[in-house]
């Protein structure tokens, strides 16, 4: 077994993200993913070319897309004889899917991979209910004419509505936002500063498709150039007309301050990403902008055990510093993803706590703050949209990209809460 | 020559019924009249619905047959012209050339072009070609061309011979098989509007002797050129013959090679082993 050895992030691709039913309404999460290995095929001139191994999913899948990956594969500019397997942790699946290439570059397994996620919301796997797919597993098991009949004989008209995905968490039937609304409670976020962090987003975001930052970045896809829901003239004034959204779950008199416009809206999108080790960068003549140098995962029990649903991401970057001999103040850049404004700022509000660092996170002291001028810098997902899977992808072309432009020795930080209680944290270094 | 632009596509039902009630004494030359549309922009989610039904993927590109979707309407509407020699009911489709100069974009306005040539003497009637031209920007992107036979009629004096056939090398044992449901000629109608009653129904395909519905050849063309989609270059030619009727519901199998850059493919039976379609791919 060879030594390891450091993942190079060589560059990355997405297509604009879109609202849910909107521009991308007719494309299946299969068209956008192949259309964005496309994309990255093209930018790197990897046409007919075999790369050690694709590694992407999605959070929402129909269950014909069970090797959605490798059937995008299929039907890219790449050999055909490129292996490629599904993976999924949530929002934290782009993410995890670098991870594990990276990791297989690191250990000499591959010499390059590509990274990715796709979601949509719009072309959205639809179930029957549970009482009807029973009947119909029943009636295709069914030998006779009889049993067929019977079991048909047990279908009412109230069985025929579909489910239809929900953002919800399966054991506490809450919906994301609200975890994240009685996290923002907790935490005492207020209405403004979500507000605030939300305005900042689409500033840096729209400032960065101006400069250009994104255009080796995004492919345009079926009209769209940039992302759908980046709104460059939004406002405090503006924001503070919406109506809080969330809220449900909030003890008696509590404020809801959670917004459609300070949470990601539901969006379709797929991004990708080129890793590969530094020879194999060289032999093609490719640029790397970053390496990918360490990741820790981490997970809460946000069913039992009074944690917030978004915050295992909190826990895992302590762990990752450790290992690393950092602190927090360590890092040139942070990528925070915005499920909501108020899990970034209760990410930051828990780390400058001394007694959670304390109590929750066993630390002697507290991580500290984040210089927010380094925070978000190109925007993030309030901006662009947050299609599940497809995230990580883009924060980690993003982030390299910053990083190999700010010059060698940079370093920044990535984390991302998911459903289930879950987060990935990475650290990239130029 | 005179060029006739239209300002929409025709009605393909009544162009059929037109075709049908005025198929009897017909007769003489080729019309010389070309039909045209100009600015013509395609419905993403019309696009998307063929993608589906042909197994293309969906995105920027036009699937390389969709264009034929845009000027068939305008060639059946010449071919329905009392002008026109032959008689639309009967006519057999088979061969079909395409010409992709370059990929045409989801988003692009094109102007279409649609006339008539070539009628040619065979074996068992006489053939003729409809062709049609895309352009956009001024630039012609498109080409096809689909030769029609029409069993016992008479090609005028001195037309040449005709040209039907596409020979393919042969090919290694099929891996890709396919179960043709039965409704597969009316879920093409609706995408395509070729509601020619030979693919509808049983019943309506006896009507003009055929035992049941059968597929549309370009349909079947179409799922071909999708399941090398992405191993085809910018610029290329598709050639097609069209032989044995495929009868729905059938099995097939698809046979694919590697030829010159492009492929040799074949669409058989797959109990039977008769041919359905064989078709040349070549970059341009």
């Amino acid at each position: 077994m060879a030594t390891t050895r450091k993942a190079a992030i060589v560059g990355g691709n997405r297509i604009p993200f879109a609202r849910s039913n909107s521009a991308y309404a007719q494309a299946s999460n299969q068209d956008m993913l192949t259309a964005t290995l496309d994309g990255l095929v093209a930018r790197f001139g990897l046409q007919g070319q075999q790369v050690g191994e694709v590694v992407a999913g999605a959070v929402l899948k129909h269950a014909r897309d069970f090797n959605l990956t490798r059937e995008s594969v299929l039907g890219s500019a790449l050999d055909p004889r490129t292996p490629a397997y599904d993976v999924q942790q949530a929002c934290g699946t782009g993410l995890e899917a670098a991870v594990l290439v990276a990791n297989k570059i690191a250990l000499g397994q591959i010499d390059s991979g590509i990274a990715g996620g796709v979601d949509t919301t719009s072309d959205a796997p639809l179930a029957v209910g549970e009482d009807l797919r029973r009947i119909l597993i029943s009636l295709n098991s069914a030998k006779t004419v009889q049993d067929r009949l019977k079991a048909i004989a047990r279908i009412r008209p109230g069985m025929i509505a579909p489910e239809i995905p929900r953002n919800a968490e399966p054991r506490t039937g809450l919906a994301m936002g609200e975890h994240a609304q009685l996290t923002a409670h907790e935490w005492q976020i207020g209405r403004e500063e979500q507000d605030e962090l939300t305005v900042r987003s689409h500033q840096n975001m729209a400032a960065a498709y101006e400069r250009g930052f994104f255009d080796d970045l995004v492919t345009p896809f079926l009209g769209l150039s940039r992302d759908q829901n980046l709104r460059p003239d939004t406002s405090l004034e503006k924001l503070a007309t919406l109506k809080p959204v969330f809220g449900k779950a909030l003890p008696e008199g509590a404020e809801a301050t959670m917004t459609a416009g300070n949470s990601t809206p539901l969006t379709d999108g797929a991004s990708a990403v080129l890793l590969a080790s530094d020879e194999w960068a060289a032999e093609h003549s490719l640029p790397v902008l970053a390496h990918l140098v360490d990741a820790q995962t981490a997970a809460v029990d946000y069913v039992h055990g009074g944690e917030g649903l978004l915050m295992a991401p909190v826990y895992a970057v302590p762990t990752m510093l450790a290992r690393n001999g950092l602190t927090l103040q360590d890092f040139d850049f942070y990528e925070i993803h915005e499920a909501f404004a108020s899990t970034v700022l209760a990410t930051m509000k828990a780390w400058e706590d001394p007694a959670y660092c304390k109590e929750k996170l066993g630390l002697d002291a507290p991580l500290g703050s984040i210089d927010r001028a380094k925070l978000n810098v190109h925007g993030s997902s309030l901006a662009a949209g947050h299609p599940f899977a497809a995230t990580g992808g883009r924060i980690v072309a993003s982030l390299a990209k910053t990083l190999h432009e700010a010059g060698p020795g940079k370093r920044g930080l990535i984390s991302i809460c998911a459903a289930g209680g879950q987060g990935v944290v990475a650290i990239l270094e130029s | 020559m005179a060029t006739t632009v239209l300002d929409g596509p025709p009605n393909m039902a009544a162009l059929f019924a037109r075709a049908a009630l005025t198929s009897r004494g017909r007769g003489g030359d080729l019309p010389e009249t070309r039909l045209a549309r100009h600015g013509v922009a395609v419905e993403p989610a019309e696009v998307a619905a063929y993608a589906r039904i042909c197994r293309f993927p969906f995105g920027d590109a036009l699937p390389a047959t969709y264009p034929h979707l845009l000027t068939f309407p305008l060639q059946m509407a010449l071919m329905s012209d009392r002008a026109f020699p032959l008689a639309l009911p009967g006519l057999v489709h088979v061969r079909n050339r395409i010409d992709q100069l370059r990929p045409i974009g989801l988003g692009e306005e094109l102007d279409l072009e649609v006339w008539a040539e070539r009628f040619a003497r065979h074996r068992s009637g006489a053939t003729v070609d409809l062709c049609a031209s895309v352009s956009a920007g001024g630039a012609e992107v498109w080409r096809g061309r689909s030769t029609y036979l029409a069993r016992g009629a008479t090609a005028p004096e001195g037309a040449p011979e005709a040209d039907v056939d596409v020979e393919v090398g042969v090919l290694p044992p099929a891996t890709i098989t396919w179960r043709i449901p039965d409704d597969a000629g009316r879920r093409y109608a609706k995408v395509s509007g070729d509601v020619n009653p030979i693919h509808l129904s049983g019943l309506t395909a006896k009507a003009f002797g055929f035992k049941r519905a059968i597929a549309h050849g370009m349909w079947v063309e179409a799922c071909v050129l999708a399941a090398v989609d992405n191993r085809l270059p910018d610029a290329f030619t598709v050639d097609v013959g069209f032989r044995k009727p495929l009868y729905l519901p059938s099995t097939v199998t698809l046979a694919t090679a590697v030829r010159e850059g492009g492929w040799d493919a074949a669409v058989r039976n797959a109990r039977a082993g008769t041919d359905h379609l064989s078709a040349t791919i070549r970059p341009l």
